[in-house]
């Protein structure tokens, strides 16, 4: 896997729309600006992300300190299912 | 889509793979008379299976499925294979035997199991020999990998890792899968029969494994029976929460094109 990405070179301006994924759960908003880290947070929890799921932009693996630029489709790798 | 007779391999006679069988062997009875349905798996059915697996009988598990369905699929060839699926030929060629005195069912190498234009279903309980599935497909130029298993909850995941002329047209799940870069279990066919009777199955749920089944069968009749939706190939599936999610792994275009250029 790629692990390219360090904080984004440009930081947006707030408000702009992105969606954040996780597994079977999606929360389309206002994100852009934010980072990685700030969205783990707020929905780590609820959607019970682990704290070592790594975090993607398209194909690219990015840091905690990204920031989320408008447009951005940010997923949190949901490890798939093991058993059979 | 053609309604050419196709090979359909099931890897992984289990949980999810019994059911799956019973299933696809119908789609290729009546859709796709002629076929041949592969069952593969290096373990015996033990009645403490009956909780999550559909069987009559004692024994391998290949085989009795397969002697069980071919009586009453007559159109569709079904081919039981008694061995585990691993990436290398084993060191030493000596049979290994347990402590009851049964043979070990043996190894075949998913690059000898893999054959051009199959439809493979990857349903074992384990990453490893998934990971020497998907591996494998690499030299192949057209194939279908699907991949399906579930956790001990109600959450599950099936992803289609498809090659068409020698390129990938979904990604490779190493790309974005840390378990398919190094996955934290083992393969059963690279273990001693010893190391392979400690492994724990865990304590899965009949729900998850038939999600998983109805996943793959929908995935199978979406883009292998017909021409329809293949940007699903990744789904997420949440039982508990009646959600499922799909992504899109369809490599750009751009990137097949500089792929296939080399």
């Amino acid at each position: 896997m790629d692990m390219a990405s360090s904080a984004s070179a440009g930081k947006p301006a707030s408000g702009g729309m992105a969606s954040i994924k996780f597994g079977v759960f999606s929360n389309p908003g206002s994100h852009a600006g934010k980072s990685i880290s700030q969205v783990r947070a707020e929905q780590g929890k609820l959607w019970g992300v682990p704290t070592d799921a790594a975090a993607h932009v398209g194909k690219t693996a990015v840091s905690e300190d990204y920031v989320i630029q408008e447009g951005d489709n940010v997923e949190f790798h949901r490890r798939a299912g093991e058993k059979g | 889509m053609t309604d050419e007779p196709r090979r359909l391999v099931v890897v992984g006679a289990g949980g999810v793979g019994t059911w799956l069988a019973q299933a696809l062997v119908r789609m290729l009875e009546y859709k796709l008379p002629g076929s041949m349905l592969v069952i593969v798996d290096g373990d015996n059915f033990e009645q403490k299976n009956k909780e999550r697996q559909s069987f009559k009988g004692a024994g391998n598990k290949a085989d009795v499925l397969a002697h069980e369905l071919q009586g009453d699929f007559p159109n569709t060839m079904i081919v039981p294979l008694a061995k585990w699926v691993v990436a290398d030929e084993p060191e030493s060629d000596e049979e290994e035997v347990d402590e009851d005195g049964v043979r070990s069912a043996g190894v075949v190498t998913a690059s000898k199991l893999l054959q051009e234009d199959d439809v493979i279903y990857a349903v074992v309980d384990n990453f490893k020999a998934r990971k020497d599935i998907c591996d494998a497909a690499r030299s192949y130029d057209n194939i279908d990998i699907f991949l399906g298993g579930n956790d001990e909850e109600l959450y599950g995941s099936v992803y289609q890792y498809r090659r068409r002329d020698g390129v990938d047209i979904t990604e490779h799940p190493s790309v974005r899968s840390e378990e398919y870069v190094n996955p934290p279990d083992r393969n059963p066919g690279e273990l001693s029969c010893a190391e392979r009777a400690e492994i724990d199955g865990g304590t899965q749920l009949i729900a998850a494994n038939f999600g998983v089944v109805a996943f793959l069968l929908g995935r199978t009749q979406a883009t292998i029976l017909t021409d329809g939706n293949f940007l699903a190939n990744d789904v997420k599936f949440d039982l508990g929460h009646g959600l499922a999610q799909a992504y899109d792994r369809t490599v750009e275009e751009a990137e097949v094109l500089a792929t296939s250029s080399v």
